[in-house]
């Protein structure tokens, strides 16, 4: 298994190097530069070209690249321009964020999804069924602001359960970190709980037809264990595609919430750098998401064999 | 009430003859006590902060934060004019080559240390070598400290205006340990004089300061004023909280969370205005709403057809779709509360008259060319204006069109291209505060906002523009505005379509809070 994780690990580093040549290439393409950011509506001409002169971007472009890749090779992946913070420095500060706020949303994804698609399937056709999938196509449909906005109206404004924004780390106060994310995990799961949900159903129904489920049952087998062994260990191969595609949307959706809820993680800090045209954050940034993501890919590959017994790398 | 060290604005040059050294009175009446002390004040900031570094950076949002961390030597009171700050008093010399500053005396750093003169070397030599506003230093030849409360500028010309551009809070000469003077630009370290320091920074999310219990407040004023005056941090820490969703800003206040939000939404007005729990104060004259013509490409390039533009524009209209409503028509860069105000060119302002708009058309020949307005959603009273200005055009028979593209786009479109777009749509906000000198910068070479070919200036322009600056009189000075704004309008190199009001909120239970340009921290409590 080490094996098969080390050469998945060695035939990611061309995706890598390609990543970050068109990060660089596209960010380049893109007009615009932070002088403009820095400077704000009032800037003058003078004030634009002092900001360049002290980020560099005066420079070719042919030696920004080289900079850039020269620190690479170093572990270095350079400072933010705006913020004058080291890259990696800022990552590893808001990623956890980010992680954290993923996690608990997929949580309530799995619990929900997973749990509203099993029982959609074997309450197929009633009003259980059509509920689940009411909620779930309300996931789907609704954008996660709407539903942001919606949920500071009601449970922070009206009720005052729970905070407008903002965030607390969970090291400083886990009730407080569980109060500030509480809204931003729900709002962020409600799509991806419903895509989970119709495919649990989908492929629940698929399996629950299936002859092996039928002579499970004919054998006299409980209901749960025919559901839970029988039925779900096989619909489980999808679905934990699935799920290693939703861990990447959710990752990426947190954009949106987490600028809602003003919460510093690692979506708001790339939108931001994006907007602002601050290359060396988006570059890098940009660098470890992808790094983070191949992992997830790998250990969604790795779950298949321990899943299924079939599913071997090693050729055999 | 402030004592005598308040220069009136501009009247800098007026004292030189006498080489009047600006030196405090005696005290008056007492000070300013903090009725209350203690407490967290969260102010919900709309816009994110990307460095405190204030040399480096003019954005509005790192000013917000800063302004409370870092004093400098002087600084502008409530009405714009200059006064003293970490200077104890400053003299110019009767031939104004010389500025002598003497320092307040026990002023310490953050970190404890002193302020000497050796701290103020090294913060000029920072700023002279990465600050934004540097070109204020071209007619300075050196500076020197000859001893740790005298700091000296030496000029190589004089330079009427030197004294209104050293007290400028757009990129200020904060002050700032010796030791810092090699900080890269966006990374100074955090240590300034001012009453709040810096706790715990966390771009895109907080700012949070904390009361310097070592600070020196200016004992020459008995009040915070402007920027400066006798400032008491009443507040055990101040959080800025980067809430860049209005209706979360709204919500923060309802609910308490935020104890002061800036630009409210004007939907939200109504219903704000009727909790008694909260203060709404609007802030008059936040910028001016303007769109810039490229002159050096057609149509705009011909003076009849930027005058039809001119003659068609209902600035009600485009002000009042730009701001929600929240605005103020105004003639001009300055506002009419500034001492510098001038109505010259009233005469070309606000006509909406698509008679005269369609005879200029005639006059310019127009034959029906794409007119392309540049602007951008990032700031939405840009792309408003720009919607209603085209649908006004397209009335007179201008095919007007817009060109939607993110704000670093826009800029740099502008600055760098005179092909593709016609006119600009921005906004004037700290320069016009600072007054007309500031304001008029923009118009001036190199790269001058009405975008003329390169060493084709208007000569008229720039004369008045150098009047501005090298003439001896303030009187003179301001007759050389008067005469460029006039310029100006008249040839339509801007359109200024008014001045936009930001409307800020306090809780109920918040004293002290009075909305300013930047929020001020001092001299603000908790009633109870």
């Amino acid at each position: 298994m080490a094996g098969i994780a080390l050469r998945r690990l060695l035939g990611a580093l061309p995706v890598l190097l390609i990543v970050s040549l068109i990060t660089f290439a596209l960010l380049r393409l893109i007009p615009g530069d932070p002088s403009s950011v820095i400077g704000g509506p009032s800037a003058t001409a003078d004030q634009l070209a002092q900001i360049r002169r002290n980020l560099g971007l005066d420079e070719p472009l042919p030696m920004q690249l080289v900079h850039w890749y020269a620190g690479l090779l170093q572990g270095n992946l350079g400072r933010s321009l705006l913020m004058g913070q080291g890259v990696v420095e800022v990552t590893f500060e808001r990623l956890p964020v980010t992680l954290g706020l993923s996690l608990y949303a997929l949580v309530i994804t799995l619990v929900a999804g997973l749990a509203s698609g099993i029982v959609a399937a074997l309450r197929q056709n009633t009003w259980v069924d059509q509920l689940a999938m009411m909620v779930a196509m309300l996931g789907i449909s609704v954008p996660n602001f709407f539903l942001g906005l919606l949920g500071i109206i009601f449970f922070a404004v009206k009720l005052g359960w729970l905070p407008t924004g903002g965030y607390v780390p969970f090291s400083q106060d886990p009730w407080e970190w569980f109060r500030t994310t509480t809204m931003p995990a729900v709002s962020l799961a409600m799509l991806q709980m419903g895509l989970l949900a119709r495919i649990t159903r989908s492929t629940m129904l698929e399996v629950l037809r299936q002859d092996y489920i039928r002579t499970a049952r004919a054998k006299g087998l409980p209901g749960r264990q025919v559901v839970v062994k029988h039925a779900l260990a096989n619909a489980l191969i999808p679905i934990t595609t699935v799920i290693g595609i939703i861990v990447s949307l959710l990752i990426s959706g947190s954009v949106v919430t987490e600028t809602l809820f003003s919460i510093p993680g690692m979506g708001q800090l790339l939108t931001q750098a994006v907007l602002n045209r601050d290359y060396p954050m988006v570059q890098g940034g940009l660098l470890l998401t992808t790094v983070f993501l191949v992992l997830v890919n790998i250990m969604v590959d790795i779950c298949y064999a321990f899943l299924d017994p079939r599913v071997r790398y090693d050729g055999k | 009430m402030p004592r005598p060290t308040r220069l009136p604005f501009g009247l800098a040059a007026a004292m030189a003859a006498t080489a009047a050294a600006l030196l405090a009175g005696p005290a008056s009446a007492a000070a300013f006590k903090c009725p209350h002390v203690g407490g967290d004040f969260v102010f919900g900031q709309e816009a994110n902060v990307n460095s405190l570094d204030q040399p480096a950076s003019s954005t509005i949002s790192t000013r917000n934060v800063a302004m409370n961390i870092f004093e400098t030597l002087l600084t502008r009171d409530e009405n714009n004019n200059t006064i003293t700050d970490l200077a104890d008093s400053y003299t110019e010399s009767p031939d104004r080559m010389t500025y002598t500053f003497k320092l307040r005396q026990g002023v310490k750093f953050h970190n404890g240390k002193p302020l000497t003169t050796a701290d103020v070397v090294a913060s000029f030599d920072r700023y002279n070598k990465i600050g934004l506003e540097r070109s204020m230093f071209n007619n300075v030849a050196s500076w020197d400290a000859p001893d740790a409360s005298t700091f000296v500028i030496h000029m190589k010309k004089p330079q009427p205006t030197f004294i209104e551009l050293l007290s400028s809070f757009s990129v200020p000469v904060v002050i700032v340990p010796a030791e810092d003077r090699d900080d890269p630009p966006m990374q100074l370290k955090t240590i300034g004089t001012g009453p709040w320091q810096l706790v715990d920074f966390v771009p895109g999310s907080h700012v949070k300061l904390k009361r310097y219990d070592g600070y020196a407040p200016n004992t020459k004023y008995e009040q915070r004023t402007g920027f400066g005056g006798y400032k008491q941090a009443c507040f055990d820490t101040v959080t800025f909280r980067i809430v860049t969703e209005p209706g979360a800003r709204v919500a923060g206040l309802q609910t308490g969370e935020l104890q002061g939000v800036e630009d409210l939404p004007t939907k939200s007005l109504p219903e704000l205005k009727k909790d008694k729990n909260i203060t709404v104060v609007p802030l008059p004259n936040w910028w001016i709403q303007i769109a810039l013509p490229n002159t050096s490409a057609p149509p705009t390039n011909n003076l009849m057809f930027r005058k039809a533009v001119q003659a068609a524009l209902d600035m009600d209209e485009i002000m009042d779709a730009a701001t929600d409503g929240n605005y103020k028509l105004n003639v001009g860069f300055q506002y009419p509360n500034q001492p510098s105000y001038t109505d010259a060119g009233k005469e070309t302002y606000n006509l909406k008259n698509p008679k005269l708009a369609k005879e200029y058309l005639a006059k310019a020949n127009y034959k029906g060319e794409p007119l392309v307005l540049l602007t951008n959603k990032d700031y939405p009273s840009m792309y408003n204006a720009a919607l209603v200005m085209a649908e006004q055009l397209k009335a007179v028979g201008i095919k007007a069109e817009l060109k939607v593209v993110d704000w670093p786009t826009s800029v740099t479109t502008m600055q760098n291209t005179t092909t593709g777009w016609n006119f600009f749509f921005t906004g004037y906000g700290t320069q016009p505060a600072l007054g007309a000198l500031a304001t008029m910068v923009f118009f001036a070479p190199p790269n001058a906002n009405y975008k003329p070919a390169p060493g084709k200036d208007d000569p008229d322009l720039l004369a008045a523009f150098r009047d501005m600056n090298d003439q001896p009189d303030p009187k003179a000075r301001q007759a050389a505005f008067a005469r460029m704004q006039k310029i100006i309008l008249d040839n339509v190199y801007a359109v200024p379509f008014g001045s936009l009001t930001k409307v800020q909120g306090v809780r109920a239970n918040v004293g002290g809070y009075v909305p300013f340009r930047i929020p001020r921290m001092s001299n603000v409590w908790f009633k109870n």
